[in-house]
């Protein structure tokens, strides 16, 4: 049985399309990247999971139970990472926790200890005191004290500083080590690579490319700039450059494959300056998936 | 349950701001009445020089003002009323607003809790504050017109007196509760909401004004809880206390169910 099924979802806010015929099938286990530029569709696929929203149509399954009739089930072996979540005023991060806690059946007290150990939490403090890698790091103890099968994560990483992204990183390591089920959001494409197993991609709101992580690796793609004197040079002729185009006498080429070719390559010229970047995932995506998605 | 612990804590010093100023703003009229009773005929040639549209506004005309209960109904009755549906306006609309407006309902959805459990606490909470709302005033004036010497008067009358206001608070709760899904910020509802009240009130007190204008007053629910109507027949219209209690509870059931529909745009 999937941990996650979506089955032709589609959420319309009025005539706005938020996702359409979306199709997911995440298994026990694994640690699933669901990947897109900003406005895309991951928080409304997310919501709709945990019926925040309802669909327009389609229908979807979180651990074998019905999305919109068995919520509330669902969600007490969920946990959920938001965005950008707003937390009560009036609370001490402690007062948070408990209350949070208070909603399960299980004591939550003593992994609760342990999750502010490890980020290094000052429970005393207000939380609308909170900066905000700080206020991150409570969405992040909110999400895990319940020890859910699955978690949801929707940006989990901006806010945190790379320490505490590491740290991070680690603990769902040994969560999933432990059997959790992990969708992980993102629109940082480098991320998605460290720690996922597959990958989704959405664009406008439609799911573009369902890939292994291992494919998606070889996939190595750069943003090469190279400037040039010679007009001889066409940066379209390099084996491997899906993208390229030339302003003010500098290539702009976008790269996949073996980046030992392209050196290569460039080895028979006289280059002037060489820069080699990791593109963005917009960048991939208008060079790259969306020609693949519209084949 | 949990939800209700929280709201019953977190709302509780509002609540008794609210009802203290009120209970002790009664007081305070109870016991200035015996003073002036003293001096009727003073009061009465006083109340003569009103105009005459104040008089029927205020209910003057209908009301003995040197009876302790027409003094009270006079003086006190529409300040509980009005200030108090206002307080369960501003409860009713932010219960519900305040968790979409600071984007805590993300918080709360993401536990194990249904939406309809959710909007039952909140409703509960508001229920449990309204009844100690008029509880803690009731008790206030009462004490004022034992301790003070106000004359004889009927306590059974007296007890529907501060018994009243509850019915038409509940009326203007149940609006905030419905204005807070119609308005997702939480300012837009809370306006919304008191506009009501301060409309329907002076829709009231047009009605009372012109003879022509009376059928108005039927759209309000102030008509239905009227001092001098209790004062004079010495207890409250049991039909429109129950007919109160139902359009609430209507209003209150269609926000509960729009709300479970309802998608949560943050």
């Amino acid at each position: 049985m999937p941990v996650i099924e979506t089955v032709g979802l589609t959420k319309y806010y009025g005539k706005t399309k938020g996702i359409e015929n979306v199709n997911l099938q995440v298994q026990e286990g694994e640690i699933f990247g669901f990947i897109g530029p900003n406005g895309a569709g991951k928080s409304t696929t997310i919501r709709t999971l945990l019926n925040f929203i309802f669909p327009t149509a389609g229908e979807a399954r979180v651990l074998g139970l019905d999305v919109v009739r068995q919520s509330r089930e669902i969600r007490a072996q969920v946990g959920y990472l938001a965005g950008e979540a707003g937390y009560y005023d009036d609370m001490k991060v402690k007062d948070l926790l408990a209350y949070a806690a208070r909603f399960y059946k299980q004591d939550c007290a003593s992994r609760i200890r342990e999750l502010v150990d490890i980020f290094d939490l000052d429970v005393m403090k207000p939380v609308h005191s909170l900066s905000l890698g700080n206020k991150k790091k409570v969405g992040i103890v909110l999400s895990l004290l319940h020890q859910p099968q699955l978690l949801i994560l929707d940006e989990p990483t901006s806010g945190l500083d790379p320490l505490m992204q590491m740290r991070f990183f680690e603990v769902l390591q040994e969560e999933n080590s432990r059997g959790t089920t992990i969708f992980f959001s993102s629109h940082v494409l480098s991320e998605v690579q460290r720690l996922c197993h597959r990958v989704a991609i959405i664009k406008d709101g439609q799911i573009l490319k369902i890939e292994e992580m291992e494919q998606l690796r070889s996939n190595q793609f750069r943003k090469v700039r190279i400037a040039i004197d010679s007009d001889e040079f066409n940066g379209n002729a390099i084996p491997g450059v899906i993208h390229a185009a030339r302003e003010n006498g500098i290539w702009h080429l976008l790269f996949k494959g073996d980046i030992n070719q392209l050196l290569r390559f460039l080895s028979e010229y006289k280059l002037v300056d060489l820069w080699l970047e990791e593109p963005t995932l917009e960048e991939i995506f208008l060079h790259y998936y969306e020609k693949e998605g519209a084949e | 349950m949990t939800i209700l612990r929280r709201e019953l804590g977190s709302n509780l010093r509002g609540l008794l701001i609210w009802a203290l100023a009120l209970a002790l703003l009664n007081f305070w009229m109870v016991s200035i009445f015996p003073g002036m009773a003293a001096e009727g005929a003073k009061l009465e040639e006083l109340t003569e020089m009103y105009p005459e549209s104040m008089m029927k506004m205020f209910n003057m005309d209908k009301l003995n003002f040197s009876d302790p209960l027409g003094f009270y109904g006079v003086e006190s009755f529409f300040m509980v009323v009005l200030f108090g549906s206002i307080f369960a306006a501003i409860l009713g609309s932010g219960l519900l607003a305040k968790e979409e407006d600071e984007k805590t309902l993300e918080f709360l959805l993401a536990r194990p809790v249904s939406r309809g459990e959710i909007i039952r606490d909140k409703v509960l909470c508001w229920v449990i504050y309204m009844v100690l709302f008029n509880v803690i005033i009731g008790i206030f004036t009462w004490l004022g017109f034992e301790f003070f010497d106000v004359g004889a008067f009927s306590r059974a009358t007296l007890f529907f007196l501060v018994l009243a206001p509850l019915f038409v608070h509940l009326i203007f709760g149940a609006m905030g509760f419905l204005s807070a899904l119609f308005f997702v910020r939480r300012k837009a509802a809370l306006s919304m909401s008191i506009g009501l009240v301060l409309g329907l009130y002076f829709l009231n007190a047009i009605a009372l004004l012109s003879e022509d204008m009376q059928f108005l007053g039927w759209f309000s629910p102030f008509r239905y809880m009227d001092a001098a109507d209790i004062v004079n027949n010495g207890g409250i219209n049991w039909t429109y206390a129950l007919g109160l209690l139902l359009v609430a509870a209507v209003m209150v059931a269609v926000a509960g169910i729009l709300y479970r529909k309802r998608d949560i745009a943050i």
